[in-house]
């Protein structure tokens, strides 16, 4: 086995965030269903609490009939519109294309787990961006970012960060191809004999690619950073990766060996037969049954990629007729079957917060006097905010407002 | 004598011996010998012998009088074994049917000496375990005709397996020797420590009389008024302390001496050091690369570019450290195929393990479109 390639392996990226497609649209599929049902679950209950008190709001009129759900084919198209929003927000902002790229990665990979129905994409497009700035090692202010966008108020973006970083599995590094980039590049210049012109275009059309294509699909759960960048590079100057690949991959079998594993012969030959252990390891690593394996996985990629290629798909995202043809009607079914609980991140968080301060007090024998202290701690020394004590005397009063655990 | 006596009033006639229960019922068979019918009362030191071939018992008198001259047959009345003077002992036991099952258990026990370690499994050595049971159950309760099947076993066993059973008794008594040595050689430890804390405990106790004496003198030839706040300080505690040091190695190279530390029941094993190299903390991970080179001649704009900036400059920034992350970048994970890897393992490819179980496939395609 390759060192680089066992070195991949140890990283998050590899272990928590690969999946091959079969495992991706189960995974997709399950969340799906799950966000069916517990939705369903909560406006049905909802609807049944609500006419004693409620019965004058506009979409609580009764109606026992549960909207209709989206699919994860109509999901799929949604979260990639809002990964062009999330660059689209990049842009504006004027961020590093790596701080752009992991907010589109994250996102996608926030909406993995969790449906689009449950949690509002139109915040999580800001909350990602925020996490990746932080992810990439640059410390934003979060009122200056809010006002970048046009919020006031900074906490709604807050108030999803711990969310997304649970579905993140805490995995904060995204291994991007732009630095693998620079390193293919090195290597073509060594090669020799190749214009360097022709070079600096390649370089700067898969940077185009890489910035774009990889982050509206699922390459980054598909592929390595390195394929991805491969597969760009061989949609901007294709000869260039053949070129890179045959410069590789270029073990040679000592005479012995020939046969059907000579490196010269393509096709699917098995690794060539056992003979001394280190030759071996070398033709697994850098032989041709390899070479040919990389070579099917980079077209594979570069189909993918094929698909989201800048200059079309980015006009085709921002374009006012495939919005109003498209994604419209997809936004008005979210619109109807959005998960009561939470749609509003604010206030989901705020609850939260509130339900673990209740059972912290509820667990505590002295709950009372603990607050007592607390209240009398924050007059001391002046920290406690009205809205605090405010709290506190709602959370006494009402024990769960909104009834069952989350 | 008087625990042979105690002994002697728990005695029982054996089966077999069944003739000496006629005496009147105010002596019991203890306390009189049923050969001589000497009563306890005339002779205070009769003792009872017994000869391991019929377990018939008779006062040490009656045996030195019969058997002096030779062997000869059993007295009893009815028991034709012929006894030697030299084969008579005095019983362990006052039940002499238990004294005969433990003899006859001995003797089993020195033939049929195999341990666990002598088995392949468990199973093996509890049937072995079973077997000897049955056949030593047969020489002690058995019929006649099961006896003596049982005896010939037995002799057929160890003349097969003298060899065997003469290095099992060997290797049990080098055990034993070892233990015994090891016990002895624990006492000694705690003999020497007791000498030691003893030692130890005189000395400091001197010593605190000295720094007494020392202090006290000092106090006295102090000038006036500073010797009395002296008084308060605590030497003892100090002496205390230094003290624990100084006997904790004492004890500890006492321990050493005379062998290891050993906990009793302990079975001893030695365990085969094993050579691990020094600590990786990498786990194993190989940084050399394998799929390309490094070195002076792997150029970029950017990186010249950067190299001509002031900021990138510092002190250990390193630009080929970066060339060499770049170079990482570009070839790590070439190999790793996403797919393979995470639906059939490491190393496999999806297409084989999918041809195989494509007929499956297809009957399962098949169910789903109808």
């Amino acid at each position: 086995m390759a060192a680089e390639d066992a070195r991949y392996r140890q990283s998050s990226q590899y272990r928590l965030w690969s999946f091959s497609p079969v495992e991706l649209a189960t995974l997709r599929e399950k969340s799906n269903a799950l966000a069916k049902a517990s939705i369903s679950e909560r406006m049905l209950s909802s609807n049944a609490s609500r006419p004693a008190s409620g019965a004058n709001t506009p979409d609580g009129d009764a109606t026992p009939t549960l909207p209709e759900f989206l699919t994860p084919t109509e999901e799929a198209l949604l979260v990639t519109f809002y990964t062009s929003e999330v660059l689209r927000a990049g842009n504006h902002a004027g961020y590093r294309d790596a701080i752009k790229a992991t907010a589109a990665v994250f996102f996608r990979r926030f909406y993995v787990t969790n449906s689009i129905m449950t949690y509002p994409p139109n915040d999580m497009v800001l909350v990602t961006l925020f996490l990746a700035n932080k992810a990439e090692a640059n410390f934003v202010n979060i009122g200056e970012f809010a006002n970048k966008f046009g919020k006031k108020n900074a906490e709604s973006i807050l108030a999803g960060e711990f969310l997304l970083c649970q579905a993140l599995r805490f995995a904060f590094d995204v291994k991007h191809p732009f630095r693998a980039l620079k390193g293919a590049v090195m290597a073509l210049r060594r090669i020799g004999g190749i214009d360097d012109k022709r070079i600096n275009a390649a370089e700067h059309r898969a940077h185009e690619i890489l910035c774009f294509s990889p982050l509206m699909t699922d390459a980054y759960f598909h592929y390595t950073p390195s394929q991805i960048m491969l597969a760009a590079l061989s949609l901007a100057d294709r000869g260039l990766v053949e070129q890179l690949i045959a410069d590789t991959f270029h073990h040679v079998s000592p005479p012995g060996t020939s046969g059907p594993g000579t490196p010269m012969e393509t096709g699917d030959a098995p690794p060539p037969p056992r003979r001394d252990t280190k030759s071996e390891d070398k033709a697994t690593i850098i032989g041709a049954w390899i070479r040919d394996k990389v070579l099917g996985t980079i077209e594979a990629c570069r189909d993918m990629l094929s698909k989201e290629l800048p200059e079309e798909r980015r006009e085709h995202w921002a374009s006012q007729d495939v919005f109003a043809a498209e994604l419209k009607p997809l936004r008005k079914k979210l619109n109807k079957c959005r998960d009561p609980d939470r749609s509003n991140l604010l206030e989901l968080h705020r609850r939260r917060r509130e339900q673990a301060r209740i059972k912290a007090e509820t667990e505590d024998d002295d709950a009372e006097d603990r607050g007592a202290a607390l209240a009398d701690d924050g007059a001391v020394f002046g920290d406690a905010g009205p809205r605090d004590t405010k709290r506190r005397k709602v959370g006494k009063g009402l024990e769960d407002p909104f009834g069952g655990p989350l | 004598m008087s625990r042979k006596a105690a002994m002697g009033g728990a005695r029982q006639p054996v089966g077999g011996a069944t003739t000496t229960t006629t005496t009147t019922s105010t002596i019991s068979t203890e306390d009189m010998c049923p050969v001589c019918k000497t009563i306890r009362y005339l002779n205070k030191d009769m003792e009872f012998l017994i000869n391991p071939e019929c377990y018939h018992s008779m006062c040490s008198n009656c045996v030195n009088r019969l058997f002096n001259d030779g062997p000869n047959q059993c007295p009893y009345a009815g028991c034709n074994k012929t006894l030697r003077r030299k084969g008579f002992r005095s019983a362990f036991f006052g039940d002499l049917g238990v004294e005969r099952e433990v003899d006859i258990r001995r003797r089993v026990a020195a033939v049929f000496n195999q341990g666990e370690d002598d088995f392949e499994t468990t199973t093996d050595y509890n049937n072995y375990l079973q077997m000897v049971e049955d056949l030593t159950f047969d020489l002690v309760f058995g019929t006649d005709r099961k006896r003596q099947e049982a005896e010939a076993t037995l002799q057929r066993w160890e003349a097969e397996h003298t060899a065997q059973i003469e290095q099992n008794r060997r290797q049990g008594r080098e055990a034993d020797e070892m233990a015994r040595r090891r016990l002895r050689a624990e006492k000694d430890a705690a003999r020497l420590r007791r000498i030691e804390a003893v030692r130890e405990a005189e000395e400091e106790k001197r010593e605190r009389a000295l720094t007494r004496e020392a202090e006290l003198d000092s106090i006295a030839q102090a000038p006036e008024g500073q010797g009395s706040s002296r008084v308060q300080l605590k030497r003892r505690g100090l002496a205390a302390a230094a003290g624990v040091n100084s006997a904790a190695p004492v004890a500890t190279a006492a321990a050493t001496d005379v062998g290891k530390l050993s906990i009793r029941g302990l079975k001893e094993k030695k365990k085969a050091v094993v050579h691990e190299g020094p600590y990786d903390p990498f786990g194993g991970l190989d940084f050399t690369p394998s799929r390309y080179r490094l070195g002076p001649d792997l150029k970029h704009q950017r990186i010249e570019d950067l190299r001509a900036t002031m900021r990138y400059n510092p002190g250990g920034f390193r630009f080929e450290d970066w060339t060499a992350q770049l170079m990482f970048e570009a070839f790590a994970g070439l190999g790793v195929f996403v797919e393979d890897e995470k639906e059939v393992g490491i190393g496999l490819e999806a297409g084989r393990v999918a041809s195989i179980g494509a007929g499956i496939a297809a009957v399962g395609d098949r169910m789903e479109l109808d």
